[in-house]
């Protein structure tokens, strides 16, 4: 499993570096951004201008000068589908991009388990998402004295732990899609559209009332962002977290009980469009 | 040479949605044994292999490798086992150097990478090269390195020698002699029967997911066809040739041209060839498909 493990974040390396610099550059110029938003006292009179239903999408909006408005609109409120990008690709890759270039066949010829080729590779997408978190939250602790921006890094963790949560259970999301579909292209597809469709979703249930019901049984709704900084909701945390496990345990029986496809194996074997 | 089986099949059955890939395959390889596993593109060979390692679940049948289930002692297998396969594909990105490395953590292996230089070095393989930018040939020899390095017990290769030149098949076939030596079993698939013929001790031939012959390597010179294509100094009455035993007229080109097909051993084609005036003869043996094509179709199949 250690092996595997290393291999898989040594395969990792390149995009580890690309997201964990993006993420970072991206936090540092927002960052020492922030003294200017903070100064602005006419801030509010301004976003009176914007139309209510804009002002309702984006939920913080109207605190965009306090830190916690600021980071939740400017980092939070989107980075769970940005990274999400990321999670979803290496997710849906794990097993079946190898599996469909072929590659599996020789590795799992090798005295390595099934179990422990899934539990290391899944660990080493972690592993890189919690790179990648970690140098984001690191570009908002370090510069936050020299800038004003009055958040602790235990109050930014806790913002951090929950992108994390949401990360890991759409990595989760697009591991389990590519055990039942036969391409990790479709997985990641299919992952990354819902992904995005619950942003939208949410966005929307925040305007229209009636759509609030539905979002309540989507996973973004019990991710917290920035609001995470105020007081972590341990109870969407651990809710996350238990589904995360529940599809990677999904995910691991399928893998378990199936046939390694050859390499170029995989469609679905539909008559009616043939 | 002991005569408990490396590998026990029983009955072995495996379908691909309605494609019945293995019909009840039943072989045994003795341990310190070389078996070749002949048999035409879509027999069944590397569906057998695959089984064997338990990448893929039979429908039916029974499998023994060394003495123990694939599926419930899948790791312990593997952990005796080299395998190649035979569509082999790596990881583009690494050297050699990294893919071997990899290969040779996943084993386990602690002190041996002496011998995969050594390895290395009789089939001339550079070690600092990317994968991607490797040949067939190469990569194959990479696959091969795998397959050795941890000097197993048991080496299930399919189509060992696919893209390697004359000359480094030759040192395949001294690895895998040296292997055997060191009381390695040896189970491989080739379509190649000069191959199967140069190092196997035996041989067993699948077709359309059924082993329809085992047999002596020197028993696949009676199969073997040859065809000869005949160019006469002058029209000639081929009847008296294509009459003798195991002889068949192909085609008439013309008076003076004519093919044939002669199949297990030539020197009664020969001897009797020697009666007319020939001017040129070309020839050439047939492929393993070809082989089947013309042996099997005859009724003589399973």
């Amino acid at each position: 499993m250690l092996a595997e493990y290393r291999h898989m974040l040594y395969r990792l390396r390149w995009q580890i570096t690309g997201w964990a610099a993006g993420v970072v550059l991206y936090s540092l110029l927002m960052i020492f951004f922030y003294p200017n938003m903070a100064d602005m006292s006419d801030m509010k009179e301004y976003l009176n201008m914007f139309p209510e239903t804009m002002l309702a999408f984006f939920k913080n909006i109207t605190v965009i000068n306090t830190p916690m408005g600021y980071i939740d609109v400017y980092f939070f409120s989107y980075m769970q589908v940005i990274i999400g990008i990321f999670a979803v690709s290496a997710g849906s890759g794990l097993i079946a991009a190898d599996e469909e270039k072929g590659i599996l066949d020789l590795v799992l010829a090798q005295p390595v388990s099934r179990s422990a080729l899934y539990f290391g590779r899944l660990a080493g997408i972690a592993t890189a998402l919690f790179i990648i978190l970690a140098a984001g939250w690191l570009s908002w602790v370090l510069p936050a004295g020299s800038t004003g921006f009055a958040l602790s890094p235990l109050q930014l963790l806790q913002a951090f732990l929950s992108l994390f949560a949401i990360l890991l259970f759409f990595t989760a999301f697009a591991v389990f899609f590519s055990m039942i579909l036969p391409a990790a292209r479709m997985a990641a597809m299919l992952a990354g559209a819902l992904l995005a469709g619950n942003y939208l979703l949410l966005g929307l249930a925040n305007i229209y009332d009636g759509l609030q019901a539905a979002a309540k049984l989507t996973p973004l709704y019990y991710y917290q962002g920035g609001m995470a900084v105020i007081e972590l909701n341990t109870a969407w945390l651990a809710g996350l977290l238990a589904s995360f496990l529940l599809l990677v345990f999904a995910a691991w029986l399928l893998f378990l009980n199936r046939d390694i496809r050859v390499g170029g194996e995989g469609s679905w074997n539909l008559k009616i469009i043939k | 040479m002991s005569y408990s089986p490396a590998v026990d099949i029983k009955g072995l059955k495996k379908k691909y949605g309605t494609t019945k890939a293995l019909r009840g395959v039943n072989l045994q390889v003795k341990k310190g044994e070389i078996l070749g596993f002949l048999g035409p593109n879509g027999a069944g060979k590397t569906t057998t292999i695959r089984c064997l390692l338990d990448l893929i679940r039979p429908d039916a049948g029974q499998i023994r490798i060394l003495g123990r289930a694939p599926r419930k002692d899948s790791l312990a297998i593997r952990r005796r086992t080299g395998y190649l396969p035979g569509e082999l594909n790596l990881e583009g990105n690494l050297t050699v150097n990294a893919a071997l490395r990899y290969f040779y953590n996943l084993r386990g292996l602690q002190g041996d990478w002496k011998y995969v230089q050594y390895l290395a070095k009789c089939l001339d393989l550079d070690m600092s090269a990317r994968i991607k930018n490797l040949s067939k040939g190469n990569k194959q020899k990479v696959g091969l390195v795998q397959a050795l390095m941890s000097k197993p017990e048991l080496l299930l290769l399919d189509e060992p020698t696919s893209g390697l030149d004359p000359l480094r098949q030759q040192v395949v076939y001294r690895l895998l002699k040296e292997a055997q030596k060191e009381g390695a079993t040896i189970f491989f698939s080739s379509h190649i029967i000069s191959e199967v013929e140069a190092i196997a001790d035996r041989v067993a031939i699948i077709r359309r997911g059924l082993i329809v012959e085992e047999a002596q390597p020197g028993e696949l010179a009676n199969m073997a066809l040859r065809r000869f294509r005949v160019r006469f100094c002058g029209p000639v009455d081929i009847g008296p040739l294509s009459r003798l035993p195991g002889v068949k007229l192909i085609n008439r080109e013309s008076e003076f041209d004519a093919t044939v097909q002669v199949e297990g051993e030539v020197n009664s084609f020969i001897k009797a060839l020697a009666a007319y005036e020939v001017s040129d003869i070309q020839s050439e043996h047939l492929s393993l498909e070809e082989v089947f094509l013309a042996y099997y179709k005859d009724g003589k199949e399973e």
